[in-house]
């Protein structure tokens, strides 16, 4: 037991090296170096002499042996520090550490939202499987899913901040506005955040509704439901400690393992909806060829898909009894 | 029996038809039944046959199903009762332990936690109340309360079969339904359940109704015992009356193939699918069905006391009854019984063992039953016709007899062909091609060569071994139904003996060919008959079902006989 929680942390440890290790690597592998599209970000012509390319080079370390600089990248990254960013003249931490919380809002609000609709609609839908309601929420939830969600947003936004002028048309608060409580504050996040949210909820409803709608049917063909009904159960927990909690079980490791690909599809919603989280940030970075903050995004979504399937890890073990005697199992 | 008990549960016309996509598939079909307070009700018939479609209608849990008929529980109509109150009977009332299996129970809930279930609905227990009723209840079961917090995963098939009961119990039910109980045990795990269950009966009065394939538990735990047969009732009466007699040929092919209760016997199955038809559902299967079978559905009726048969024919049918027989042999001055009023059934397919020491009488019976013996008193019957001159030897499908010594029927002087199809020279069946194909055909069912040079061969060139088998062909080549063999493998070795022996076992399941063997051979007794006699000087002084017979016998002549018998093996 304990040698394969051991081996997990080893496991995972190993996965965030690989991932540093590649961020290190690939910049560098690139043809060309940071410094020529420095000097062409205003596309002018004005190419560094090379006592200037050399005083960079040395600035930024990029002169010292390949080792060299990778000892100190990870040195750098144990002191949290992720670099400083050419384009903003500022820390790459600093910067991500701004826009992260914006992203974390958004990811964690439809998730939230996506999974207790989803899963609501499913059991519905397998609740009274093979009628009509059943095929209306099935048809309309796989039909949205499988529009991309950029293409939703601007509908949406073209709908109800442009046309009908109901929602703000970008940003994650408004500008210049001095809020006399935490409340009005709250509301102005919220009514900005909204329509981003239900954006990204509808664009990943259709897998939660799938999967929530399989599970209950398969749990209402199981047999220990039978036994629950002959045991004179009531319905609620024939519902709740029956169907539901057996149910759930797929769910929840769905829900934590897309988290990772949420961050991908919140960083098309930002771009639409002009929202300062970290995919507006990436789209600016990779505009201006920042290469540190690239770096430092990549980095940071990496750790959080990582830390998003440690979780998943983690709490399916508790709901799910029959992991752990696997794992010794095989152990 | 001073006072008329009313019935616990009465099941009338019953039928389940499950709906499914493009088919209906008819579960139980028109059943009744009727269980009284404190009785122990078995149930067996193979899987598919509707046991457990049964119990699950008791319980009102027929879900993707039309119910139809009537269950009546205490008086009351369990089919009509609403939703809340089937909630109260539930458990409380009638509870049901599942067959075991690893789904029957929730993967996520500790066992502790199912088996307390049912009793949170009584809101009188406290917390610390439930806990302790798990534990009295997991100790009532025999398994260690520390197991309750343990998730179903972690137990075993035994251990699983115990929560099971346990879980079924925690409301003290008035009537428990148990599926199963023993599937997948292995032998010692299945006796101690098996014991558990009789102990607890006894220790809670519950009413029993116990379903299961496994003959051995049906014999253990239940007082009366029921067949069903696609969904239809065929055969009911006392646990051990049905189990040493069966009525209906499918519960004697149960029987025949259950391991458990004759241990020394080969295993038959009983051959076919289940047809379900216009006629007796059996019939297709059936090693005696006749034209009227298919016909109609046989009503169950009662053929015999506490014993009901849903048959065409009343049941299994008899193919051969000796009344009284009586032979004496006139010596000199003297005058020697040699047998003394016997009187013998013979079933269809069934193989009745007569054994006993030389010159107990055996051969003569045999041969006053065949009539080739005049007997001084008694009658013989063949399928309820009485025997006379000598119709039933002289038919297709009749009676026939074999020899100890093969050259009493097979002439010297004849060729082993002619020696073959004479009997059907005799009755002048079809035309002479037919009659040789017929003798060719019996020769190859006895490991003959069927060359022409062999098929010209005398009898009198030919060894004593393929002299008996020629005889046994000889006998074959009318299809006999009855056959009586006195001592016909003593002649033959081991291996043709055993392949001679499987074929007319074999003929005996499909066809309902019967036998009455005669042999002094207990080892082989014991692996082939349905039934023994055993005979001492002119008597028949034990019989019975042959698990019975040999294993515990009851009369002196016959302990002595198998401990001569067994002595180097037992």
């Amino acid at each position: 037991m304990k040698k394969v929680r051991g081996m997990r942390v080893i496991e995972y440890l190993l996965t965030v090296l690989v991932i540093v290790t590649l961020n290190f690597a690939l910049p560098r592998a690139m043809p060309g170096d940071p410094f020529l599209v420095l000097s062409d970000v205003e596309e002018e012509a004005a190419v560094l002499t090379e006592e200037q390319r050399q005083y960079y080079f040395e600035l930024y370390g990029l002169d010292r042996p390949m080792h060299k600089q990778y000892l100190s990248y990870l040195g750098d990254l144990l002191r949290g520090d992720l670099g400083h960013s050419i384009y903003y003249n500022e820390s790459v931490t600093t910067i991500i550490l701004r826009r992260l919380p914006w992203t974390l809002f958004l990811v964690i609000s439809t998730v939230i939202l996506r999974t207790i609709i989803g899963s609501l609609l499913g059991s519905i839908s397998a609740w009274c499987r093979g009628n009509f309601f059943d095929q209306f929420l099935f048809f309309n939830l796989i039909t949205i899913s499988e529009i991309p969600a950029f293409i939703t947003g601007l509908l949406i936004l073209f709908v109800f901040s442009a046309m009908l002028g109901l929602f703000p048309l970008a940003g994650a608060m408004s500008h210049f506005t001095t809020y006399s409580n935490w409340w009005d504050k709250l509301l102005d996040i919220l009514h900005h955040a909204f329509l981003p949210i239900v954006t990204l909820t509808l664009a990943r409803l259709g897998g939660i509704y799938l999967l929530a709608r399989n599970s209950v049917v398969s749990v209402i063909q199981k047999d220990y439901l039978l036994t629950a009904q002959a045991k004179g159960l009531s319905k609620g927990r024939i519902l709740l400690w029956h169907i539901l909690r057996n149910a759930m079980l797929p769910i929840v490791t769905r829900t934590f393992l897309s988290l990772g690909s949420l961050v991908g599809g919140a960083i098309l919603v930002e771009n639409v909806f002009n929202y300062p989280g970290l995919g507006l940030l990436m789209q600016e970075a990779v505009n201006v060829h920042d290469y540190t903050l690239i770096q430092g995004i990549f980095l940071v979504v990496a750790l959080f898909v990582l830390i998003a399937n440690l979780m998943a890890d983690l709490i399916y073990k508790h709901f799910d009894p029959r992991i752990e005697s696997n794992e010794e199992a095989t152990a | 029996m001073s006072h008329h008990k009313e019935y616990l549960l009465k099941v009338d016309d019953l039928s389940i038809v499950y709906t499914g996509e493009d088919d209906k598939v008819k579960a139980v079909d028109q059943l009744s039944l009727g269980l009284k307070e404190g009785e122990s009700l078995g149930i067996i018939g193979e899987s598919g046959s509707g046991k457990s479609s049964l119990a699950l209608a008791i319980m009102g849990l027929i879900k993707d199903g039309e119910v139809q008929g009537k269950i009546t529980y205490q008086e009351e109509d369990i089919l009509a009762a609403s939703a809340k109150r089937l909630k109260e009977i539930r458990w409380q009332k009638i509870a049901l332990v599942f067959q075991n299996s690893l789904e029957v129970l929730n993967p996520v809930l500790t066992i502790g936690e199912q088996i307390k279930e049912p009793l949170r609905r009584n809101a009188q227990y406290s917390a610390q109340e439930l806990e302790e009723r798990v534990i009295e209840l997991l100790e009532l079961v025999g398994l260690n309360p520390d197991w309750r917090d343990s998730y179903p995963h972690n137990l075993s098939g035994g251990m699983r079969q115990r929560v099971l009961l346990a879980m079924a119990l925690s409301c003290e039910p008035e009537l428990l339904i148990i599926d199963e109980p023993t599937t997948g045990l292995d032998p010692v795990t299945k006796d101690e359940i098996l014991q558990l269950l009789k102990k607890l009966q006894q220790r809670m009065d519950f009413s029993m109704i116990m379903i299961s394939h496994d003959i051995g538990s049906i014999k253990e735990l239940t007082s009366r015992v029921m067949t069903m047969y696609c969904g239809q009732v065929v055969e009911v009466g006392l646990t051990d009356k049905v189990l040493r007699d069966p009525f209906h040929p499918y519960t004697r092919g149960l029987l025949n193939s259950s391991p458990n209760l004759f241990k020394y016997k080969d295993l038959w199955g009983i051959e076919g699918e289940a047809k379900p038809g216009e006629g007796c559902a059996f019939s297709s299967r059936c090693c005696q069905s006749g034209a009227n079978c298919f016909g109609a559905r046989p009503p169950l009726e009662y053929v015999a006391v506490e014993r009901r048969v849903a048959c065409h024919k009343g049941g299994i049918e008899e193919f051969l009854e000796a009344r009284n027989i009586k032979k004496t042999y006139q010596l000199k001055d003297k005058e020697i019984t040699a047998v003394k009023e016997v009187s013998l059934k013979i079933k269809s397919g069934e193989v009745v063992a007569l054994v006993g020491k030389s010159g107990s009488g055996k051969s003569t019976l045999a041969h006053s039953i065949a009539g080739v013996l005049d007997v001084d008193e008694g009658e013989v019957y063949y399928r309820g016709e009485q025997v006379t001159d000598n119709w039933a030897t002289k038919m297709i499908g009749g009676m026939q007899i074999i020899f100890q010594d093969p050259s009493s029927s097979t002439s010297s002087r004849m060729k082993l062909l002619d020696v073959v199809k004479e009997p059907l020279e005799i009755i002048k069946w079809e035309d002479r091609e037919q009659r040789k194909a017929k003798a060719i055909d019996c020769l190859k069912k006895v490991q003959l060569p069927t060359t022409e040079a062999f098929l010209n061969r005398y009898c009198h060139a030919l060894s004593g071994g393929q002299r008996q088998r020629v005889a046994i062909a000889r006998a074959l080549v009318t299809e006999p139904k009855l056959l009586i063999a006195d001592e016909i493998t003593s002649m033959l070795d081991p291996s043709t003996q055993a392949n001679l022996l499987r074929k007319l076992k074999g003929l005996q399941n499909q066809e309902g060919f019967s036998m009455l063997y005669i042999t002094h051979d207990l080892h082989l007794a014991r692996k082939i008959a349905d039934k023994v006699c055993v005979m001492n000087e002119g008597e028949i002084v034990e019989r019975g079902v042959s698990f019975e017979i040999l294993e515990n016998p009851k009369h002196i002549y016959t302990q002595k006989l198998l401990t001569k018998a067994f002595k180097g093996l037992i």
